[in-house]
């Protein structure tokens, strides 16, 4: 299936998404939403390098997306494991009460 | 196409946003599962079909189901999303990410709907050197658009400043792996092929083949024109008369029809144009016909393409298997290729030559191959090995090892407080007592056994201390 609509329409939506997914980060205080606004970030950055290899006709970008799908599900495993670990100690995933580190 | 991505995107856009709003932890992770699906159907659009079913199988499937686990399992559907303090995050959150949008957003989109698009790169013309000359030690083919003296200092020479020389080198009998020592390749499958990267430009090339005693036994003078995207292989061979000739051909790599294989066959026999033909399903042609038995040997045959003297020519053949036979003018057959199997997407090169010193038989010829390459679609699985295991092994392996590394750790996270319950065990055992055992009675109880008439009933006492 061939583009022809170019690739700033691509990258005008990855940056939406990108910018829904740091938001996401900022104004939720679930850990769980926040790591899923991660996701979500990561998944437009791919977006944005996929649609950059289909321009240049360059294969590497596809490469780097793959690093980055491996990079994201180690990071959700671990991130994960890692709240359950805290909600077994503390019954409570928000965020704010995770404060023991506050100055 | 335009509305297709339009409906796509604002689908995702619209997943996105209810999965930032939605108060419920499994109704955001559903509408990021929508939204992966839309990013997925994305590359699709964007030629890369690999990639969407690996986000489709690693996202969606994979990391979606690994949150939705969690979630259900922490009950934590609902939990208290509240900030205390910092309420004014997130107006000031989103006012920066619009201010973010227009700043970026804006130039993007200027440009999206002028006419101003940006261009791909331009390509470079390629060229390759095939040496076919029969391995001899010391003896190698040269090609430079400088004046050739003696290859040794030619070598340091040329070697030395390749931006005011196009100079190549290739060992004896084989196509050289790299011949530039900081060659780009665009396309990897470029460096499969064995071609080379230049500036397209037109070039004197000036071909030489020359032993290590700088003597030059033969050499082409040719205006190549490197036009872009061409490609261009210059062959040195033994001709017919036993002379070292130098041949220039333009390649065709573009990817053959689909179903079809390409056979690029060059006719290194410069006396004589040959003839390919298909013999069909006849199986006893591997012994030699001579010219009087041919047409009762080889009943069903059909010419496919002619090779001139010196020439190349490209021949598409459909899927499946031949029995080739390269025929000269008297229909001697020379060489048969039986069970030619032609696979789809094959670019094949093979070079006719006939081996020097040997009479005029079908053991003195070959069809050399001297590439061949599976044409790998962009973005398809083929292409994303390649490039992965050839360009990026080592970040590959790192990758693996940092998986290895998170998977230890989610092990290690995962076990059911392993601290907690090592502790529980210590308390759970039986508590050893360092006292004799009178005097925890005697604290237990408050009567002082120790003392008076208790002392004399108790077996053994308080003699032993260290009793238990």
């Amino acid at each position: 299936m061939m583009s022809s609509i170019g690739t700033e329409p691509y990258i005008m939506l990855s940056l939406v998404l990108f910018l829904m997914g740091a938001l996401g980060v900022l104004m939720r205080r679930n850990a769980i939403l926040v790591f899923m606004s991660v996701e979500l970030m990561l998944n437009s950055a791919n977006l944005a390098l996929v649609a950059f290899a289909q321009q240049w006709q360059q294969i590497n970008g596809h490469a780097f997306v793959f690093f980055v799908m491996t990079v994201a599900a180690a990071e959700v495993a671990v991130g994960l494991a890692l709240i359950v670990n805290i909600f077994r100690e503390r019954q409570s995933i928000n965020l704010d009460d995770l404060q023991q580190m506050h100055g | 196409m335009e509305w297709l991505f339009l409906v796509v995107s604002l689908v995702a856009v619209f997943a996105a946003g209810m999965m930032l709003t939605r108060r419920n932890a499994v109704h955001s992770a559903l509408f990021l599962i929508v939204n992966f699906g839309c990013v997925a159907f994305l590359y699709l659009m964007l030629d890369a079909p690999f990639l969407a079913m690996v986000q489709v199988t690693v996202y969606t499937g994979a990391i979606m189901v690994l949150f939705l686990f969690v979630i259900m399992l922490l009950g934590a559907e609902a939990t208290s999303d509240t900030t205390g303090q910092m309420r004014w995050l997130g107006f000031a959150g989103t006012a920066v990410a619009i201010l973010i949008l227009l700043i970026f957003g804006f130039p993007i989109a200027s440009n999206m709907l002028g006419d101003e698009t940006v261009e791909p790169l331009d390509s470079t013309a390629q060229l390759r050197v095939i040496n076919a000359i029969p391995a001899e030690p010391g003896k190698a083919f040269l090609l430079a658009d400088a004046e050739l003296e003696c290859a040794d200092e030619t070598v340091s020479a040329l070697s030395g400043g390749l931006s005011a020389s196009i100079f190549l080198t290739a060992a004896a009998g084989n196509v050289p792996d790299v011949l530039f020592s900081d060659v780009v390749y665009n396309d990897p499958r470029d460096q499969l092929r064995g071609y080379q990267e230049l500036a397209s430009a037109d070039y004197a090339a000036r071909a030489s083949v020359s032993d290590g005693n700088c003597v030059s036994s033969s050499i082409l003078e040719q205006e190549i024109a490197f036009a872009k995207d061409s490609a261009h292989t210059i062959v040195a061979f033994v001709n017919a008369a036993g002379v070292v000739d130098i041949r220039s051909m333009e390649d065709d790599i573009s990817e053959p029809s689909v179903g079809k294989m390409r056979l690029t066959l060059f006719n290194a026999v410069t006396d004589a144009s040959i003839s390919l033909v298909d013999v069909g399903q006849y199986t006893a042609i591997q012994t030699l016909c001579d010219d009087s038995a041919c047409d009762s040997l080889l009943p069903h045959r059909r010419l496919i393409d002619e090779l001139p003297a010196g020439g190349s020519v490209g021949i598409e053949l459909n899927e499946g298997d031949y029995n080739l036979a390269f025929v000269d003018s008297e229909q001697n057959v020379l060489r048969v290729l039986a069970d030619y199997k032609a696979e789809r997407g094959i670019v094949e090169t093979r070079l006719f030559v006939r081996e020097p010193g040997l009479p005029g038989n079908q053991a003195s010829y070959r069809a050399n191959v001297f590439s061949v390459l599976g044409a790998p679609s962009f973005g398809g699985p083929e292409a994303i090995g390649q490039v992965l295991f050839i360009d990026y092994v080592l970040p590959v392996q790192l990758v693996g090892m940092l998986l290895l590394v998170a998977l230890i750790g989610v092990i290690v996270l995962a076990r059911p407080d392993a601290l907690r319950q090592a502790e529980r065990r210590r308390i759970n055992q039986r508590r050893r007592v360092n006292r004799p055992l009178v005097s925890v009675i005697s604290q237990q109880t408050g009567s002082d056994v120790l003392s008076g008439q208790y002392l004399a009933k108790l077996p053994g006492g308080s003699d032993d201390p260290d009793a238990e």
